[in-house]
């Protein structure tokens, strides 16, 4: 922990960076984001199981991006994230410094972002233990047993989007239930409209989620649509051998054409 | 509030058989929108025509629907129409009822629904179509021919011959093909080499010709009238300018004992060769794999003997960027091998043999002069049997077609065998005898009547040797499946036509369609046969299927007068459907992000990056922006962009959504 302080007041310092991104306590004992400008603040910082959230999401934020060179603390999730916002063009790889954080908890320094790279492809990747042990037990379901599950939990929700809002890849300026001319997806929470929403959310990030599971924490409902998207991520890798947030490069799934890509999902 | 004409067509008897056009007409002209709505024999007439030229001008119509054929049809014809009635020809949607409807569908009250289905959606799209104006891109008048056999020899000759420059590109070291190493040709029986070797002197000589042997296409950028091609000229380890092509290199070189590609096998060549005496260009190449010098660093006696010191030991393939109109491919055919079939000995007996080693045998500048003997002990075989059909019409085997050649060879053969060894017997099992073509059947007929080949309809089951002997056993079809066995000295194969060789890695290059066996694809089977769906590639001879010399000449010349015609104008008129981002007032510019996940996934590379930038020059945004040249309305980028920035003009979202939306309308009620 001190070495995480150290260094981000070394970057704050130093003016290598403008902006420190990371966790602090907040109230009732939970762990919340902080925004550090001022080197001497960097004593705020903390690292525990409670921080949970992926800070990435920040990054595209119109009101974070105009500071320029940011530091961020970034456990495994946010590292993955940064490298699917610098594929898609969202983020300048130069303006961004990953302090680190690794399984056990402790600080990582990194010179660059290939070397975040390297680290990534040494870590086995996958869908967080007890999220598995779900998808997998929704897996062993028949299709309208699996259909009936969903379609009670996603009738509870009013498209509220905060799954959306919480969401690191969820940075379109306009989202595609915004379109209305034409209107593809109604707007009114109703059962279909809504299973029409998830079904989109969860295709437009087939190939991009990194299975932080942020969406279905922000979830003021509790259904757990991270699910969805964790589920498809599984799928994606299985099919095309990819996992999103390996890699500098735009190698996600459904945009790229491999002449040896599985195509047994063709009917 | 537009105003909607809609003209449905009887097409003779194709549509109104099945569906009650009359009352199609009737129910549309009470749609909303909907001015005017009549029924005709036949919409495309002249007369029909004029219907709809009158119907915009008395109704002023904002927008047509002709309820008929497939747009792959007649789209052009009402369009034009529209055009010359004042109307923006994209103004003008085709309701396909003959093969979405009348075609496929039995005469009832339903099919005369789905007639109307299908006019009320386009009817709701064409409320929301606009006015496009076609796309001008400039033309470079430079040819390129892939594959220097007949076929792209002709293709490069008529175009030069139409005053355009050709860069005719052939991978092996000389243009020639599979025709240079035919022996006769049928039903003439003139000496094939007698005929191509001036047409490839032509070739080298003239003007508008720029010849690239022992090259290959490296990648292929760009569209009709503008295509970027590489083209990779391999190290022939020559001076080409300095090298006479005395021949004294190859007659020198210690390494003799190679097996030559030309000559199928049958005759041997030196490590620096030229493949026959008549090559174009007559410049030999070094061949790596087998050179003295490059397996042991030592040796360069070519270099020492080389008259005017041209060999280049050092020298690297070179790449070459060339700006390209059209391309014409003409890369030919193979043909399986003898081993790829296991009851034929699979290759291990030395004579069995395929038809193109025969024409070696055959040819008086082949391995043996001309005369036929056998490739195990040279001895001239008194009795040969000829297998038609070795592959070709045999689904067992993956190759479903008929080789379409073999017939004819065959006979041929069999004929210059006869010719050649007066006392020997000739043996043809056969399944049918296809003999379709200008003098063709009494090529056959002169074979078995006059030169006594003894033909046997059937197929040979095995073949095995015994005493120096290859016994063939096949039946005889017409005779009740009788057994048939012969003793004979050797067996020809008329082996089944191939796709060429990187066939398939080329059309990936080109981004030209291919079909299950790696042919290229044409455009259609039989109004575009030389064209392929790609703009500006056109096909020629045996890469599209297997053919003759006639065929494969014709198609050439027809491949050279669509590139002679594309090269007609400076400028090339495109259609407007391309797919275009939207753009948006400041500060956001456009509902494009610029994750640029769309430019992978264009087969055109028509993705650019666009920069939005302040007054003094610092990028606000990066979004993406397609070339309207290079786009060829695929949709793909529309269908992956998430924010839905991008729309394809002609089927924006809006007009598809409407379309869907009317259709399902029936369904909600």
């Amino acid at each position: 922990m001190d070495n995480l302080r150290k260094k981000a007041k070394e970057l704050l310092e130093s003016k290598s960076v403008d902006l420190v991104i990371g966790y602090e306590n907040g109230t009732n004992g939970k762990a919340r984001a902080v925004f550090i400008k001022d080197p001497e603040k960097t004593g705020k910082l903390i690292y525990d199981e409670r921080c949970k959230q992926n800070l990435a999401v920040y990054l595209n934020k119109h009101e974070v991006k105009h500071y320029g060179r940011i530091a961020i603390v970034a456990p495994l999730m946010v590292m993955r994230s940064i490298l699917v916002l610098i594929s898609e063009c969202q983020v300048k790889q130069e303006n961004i410094t990953v302090l680190g954080i690794g399984n056990d908890g402790s600080f990582l320094d990194f010179q660059s972002m290939e070397v975040v790279e390297k680290y990534i492809s040494k870590i086995p990747l996958g869908n967080p233990e007890p999220d598995q042990v779900i998808i997998d037990k929704l897996n062993a379901m028949t299709m309208e047993e699996r259909r009936e599950f969903w379609q009670n939990e996603l009738e509870r929700c009013f498209k509220c989007y905060a799954c959306r809002a919480a969401c690191p890849m969820c940075y379109c300026l306009r989202c595609t239930v915004e379109c209305n001319q034409p209107q593809w997806i109604s707007a009114p929470a109703h059962p279909l409209g809504n299973l029409e929403w998830h079904q989109l959310r969860t295709m437009h990030l087939t190939g991009r989620c990194v299975s932080c599971g942020d969406c279905g924490r922000a979830c003021p409902l509790n259904i757990p649509i991270h699910l969805l998207t964790m589920q498809q991520a599984e799928e994606a890798f299985h099919m095309f051998g990819v996992r999103a947030g390996t890699s500098m490069k735009a190698d996600s799934a459904l945009s790229t054409y491999k002449p040896d890509d599985k195509e047994n999902f063709i009917l | 509030m537009s105003r909607i004409g809609v003209f449905v067509c009887h097409c003779g008897e194709n549509i109104s058989a099945t569906v009650d056009v009359a009352k199609v007409a009737d129910d549309a002209s009470r749609l909303p929108g909907v001015v005017h709505s009549v029924d005709y024999k036949y919409m495309c007439s002249d007369p029909g025509q004029t219907l709809v030229k009158d119907a915009i001008k008395e109704h002023n119509l904002t927008g047509v629907v002709v309820a008929a054929c497939s747009p792959r049809m007649h789209e052009p014809t009402f369009r034009k129409a529209c055009a010359t009635a004042g109307l923006n020809p994209y103004l003008s949607e085709m309701a396909n009822v003959r093969e979405h409807c009348s075609w496929v569908h039995d005469k009832s009250e339903q099919t005369t629904q789905k007639a109307f289905d299908v006019v009320r959606a386009m009817i709701s799209k064409v409320s929301n179509n606009g006015a496009l104006e076609p796309i001008k891109v400039p033309v470079t008048k430079r040819a390129l021919v892939v594959g220097g056999g007949v076929a792209g020899i002709q293709a490069a000759l008529d175009i030069a011959n139409c005053g355009h420059q050709v860069v005719l590109v052939e991978r092996s070291p000389s243009i020639g093909g599979h025709m240079a190493q035919l022996s006769e040709t049928f039903p003439t029986l003139d000496c094939s080499q007698c005929i191509l070797t001036p047409r490839m002197v032509e070739v080298a000589q003239h003007p508008n010709i720029t010849l690239y042997t022992y090259s290959e296409i490296e990648s292929v950028d760009g569209f009709i009238g503008n295509f970027k091609v590489k083209i990779r000229k391999k190290a022939r380890n020559l001076d080409e300018e300095l090298c006479t092509g005395c021949g004294l290199c190859t007659t020198k070189c210690p390494q003799k004992k190679i097996p030559s590609e030309f000559e199928q096998g049958l005759g041997f060549r030196p490590a620096i060769y030229t493949p026959f005496p008549q090559a174009v260009p007559n410049k030999p190449i070094i061949d790596h794999d087998n050179c003295t010098y490059y397996k042991s660093g030592k040796c360069k006696i070519c270099e020492i003997v080389c008259p005017t010191k041209a060999i280049r030991f050092e020298q690297e393939d070179t790449i070459l960027d060339i700006e390209i109109g059209a391309i014409v491919l003409a890369t030919g055919f193979d043909i399986k091998r003898s081993d790829f079939f296991p009851e034929y000995g699979k290759g291990k007996y030395k004579d069995v043999i395929d038809g193109l080693q025969f024409e070696r045998l055959a040819s008086a500048s082949g391995p043996t002069q001309g005369m036929i003997r056998r490739p195990s002990d040279g001895q001239i075989p008194k009795k040969i049997v000829f297998i038609a059909c070795a592959g070709s019409r045999d689904p067992a085997k993956g190759i479903e077609y008929c080789s379409k050649i073999c017939c004819m060879y065959t006979a041929k053969h069999a004929m210059l065998y006869k010719h050649k060894v007066h006392d020997g017997e000739a043996h043809v099992f056969y399944m049918d005898i296809r003999a379709g073509g200008k003098m063709y059947e009494e090529f056959v007929r002169r074979a078995i009547v006059e030169d006594h080949v003894n033909y046997t309809r059937g197929r040979v089951s095995t073949i095995y040797e015994l005493d120096g002997k290859l016994i063939v056993k096949g039946a005889d079809t017409l005779l009740g499946a009788q057994a048939v066995e012969i003793e004979a000295d050797m067996v020809v194969l008329a082996t089944a036509g191939i796709a060429n060789e990187g066939s398939e890695e080329l059309a990936q290059k080109m981004h030209v369609s291919y079909d299950q066996h790696k042919f290229f694809a044409e455009a259609h089977p039989k109004l575009k046969p030389v064209e392929t769906n790609t703009g500006g590639i056109f096909l020629a001879g045996a890469c599209q299927t297997t053919r003759d010399i006639p065929d494969s000449v014709s198609m050439a010349s027809g491949a050279a007068v669509k590139v002679a015609a594309l090269f007609s104008s400076d400028l090339l008129t495109r259609e407007p459907i391309v797919a275009r981002v939207n753009r948006i007032p400041g500060p956001s510019h456009s509902t494009c992000v610029g994750c640029f996940l769309c430019q992978p996934v264009c087969p055109y590379q028509a993705i650019e990056r666009e920069e939005i930038k302040d007054r003094a020059g610092n990028v606000i945004k990066s979004l993406a922006r397609i070339n309207e040249g290079l786009c060829q309305g695929c949709g793909t980028c529309v269908a992956l962009c998430r924010s839905k920035s991008i729309d394809l003009l002609g089927y924006t979202d809006n007009q598809m959504h409407s379309e869907v939306l009317s259709v399902l309308e029936e369904a909600f009620v």
